[in-house]
């Protein structure tokens, strides 16, 4: 997959991020948890998480936020960044046996400082609807209009009060 | 309040302490490249910032990056160290012995047995580098509010988080909701 660069200036709001679909099979939900390296059974054990009041084994948090993750990466290209997610509830199981379709579309644009935002409204999908969020997840951009494409330039200077 | 409820006042009453205050909890092992591609594997993640070296570097990285949604695989403790035992049972469906994950453990909340995670906001402030080390440090809680569910009865409680590297630097802030509860069940045969 060739991942194309985005400029700021490119991006339209209600721009939509295209559609990513992942099916959940045990062997999936298997290698997420190897991969990730949560061993919780309720991610890789059906009796188990029935036991707890689960309708089955269901892909879990750092899973689902790489969903996102890849999602918002294909929209944006290499040089951009991701500076934060926001709203990222779970509502409903996303259970083995389903799919999972991540969605979204550009909500704003600003530019502060020497960094150019994009806000995206992004949401998860299953056979039994949203099943996490919607929420945002805020990123940087290149511009064509002078700015450095190297992301690390983008990283000091990120904005956002860092709490004490 | 209903009377379950109050078994939770206690951790209402800690609502703004820091349970770790100042202690740094170290994840298991640093960002290393091949636990980097493995994360990828099944999310079919086609980035080369997390497989190819030159371009990350072309991008402004020192090194190959990790994804910023494995924030929380680089932040949980070993599940087995020297002297530790983590398999007990032959039951087919027993789970470790015990999950180091990144849920608090205090006397101050009932014994519920089971938890997931409901709600998370990050914020980033550095880039997960290959060979970097992460640890939590401090778990404030933010809130506590007991429910009944469909799953069963407990509370959702919010946690917040620093992340650092190994220099000190913060790289993110975690805001975690998760719920903790006792399942029906279990509520129908204590009441039997």
């Amino acid at each position: 997959m060739t991942i194309r660069q985005r400029y700021w200036e490119d991006v339209q709001i209600g721009e939509e991020i295209p559609a990513m679909r992942f099916p959940l099979s045990i062997a999936r939900l298997v290698m997420a948890a190897g991969a990730n390296r949560d061993f919780n059974s309720i991610h890789h054990n059906s009796a188990y998480a029935q036991e707890t009041g689960a309708p089955d084994m269901y892909a879990n948090i750092i899973f689902l936020l790489g969903m996102w993750e890849k999602a918002a990466r294909e929209f944006i290209g290499l040089s951009g960044t991701i500076r934060s997610v926001k709203d990222f509830r779970m509502k409903i199981f996303n259970t083995v046996g389903d799919t999972v379709v991540v969605k979204g579309y550009v909500s704003s644009k600003w530019q502060e400082g020497n960094e150019s935002f994009v806000s995206i409204r992004i949401w998860s999908e299953n056979s039994k609807g949203i099943s996490v969020g919607p929420g945002q997840v805020v990123i940087t951009l290149p511009t064509k209009a002078g700015l450095s494409d190297k992301s690390h330039e983008f990283w000091p200077g990120f904005s956002s009060p860092i709490p004490e | 309040m209903e009377d379950w409820k109050k078994d939770w006042q206690p951790m209402i009453r800690a609502i703004g302490k820091d349970f770790h205050e100042g202690v740094r909890q170290w994840g298991a092992d640093p960002i290393e490249r091949g636990a980097i591609r493995r994360f990828l594997e099944p999310l079919e993640f086609d980035c080369p910032l997390h497989y190819d070296q030159e371009a990350a570097r072309a991008n402004g990285y020192r090194d190959l990056v990790a994804p910023c949604s494995s924030l929380f695989t680089w932040l949980i403790p070993p599940y087995w160290e020297p002297g530790r035992t983590v398999f007990r049972s032959p039951d087919k469906n027993a789970p470790a012995a015990e999950l180091p994950l990144l849920v608090v453990k205090t006397d101050l909340a009932p014994p519920t047995p089971y938890y997931f995670a409901t709600n998370v906001e990050i914020d980033f402030f550095q880039p997960m580098t290959a060979g970097d080390r992460l640890c939590k440090v401090g778990d404030v809680l933010l809130s506590c509010i007991p429910k009944e569910t469909r799953v069963g009865r407990g509370a959702f409680l919010v946690w917040e988080t620093r992340v650092e590297n190994q220099d000190g630097e913060l790289v993110a802030v975690i805001r975690l909701e998760t719920y903790h509860y006792f399942p029906h069940e279990h509520i129908a045969q204590k009441q039997m």
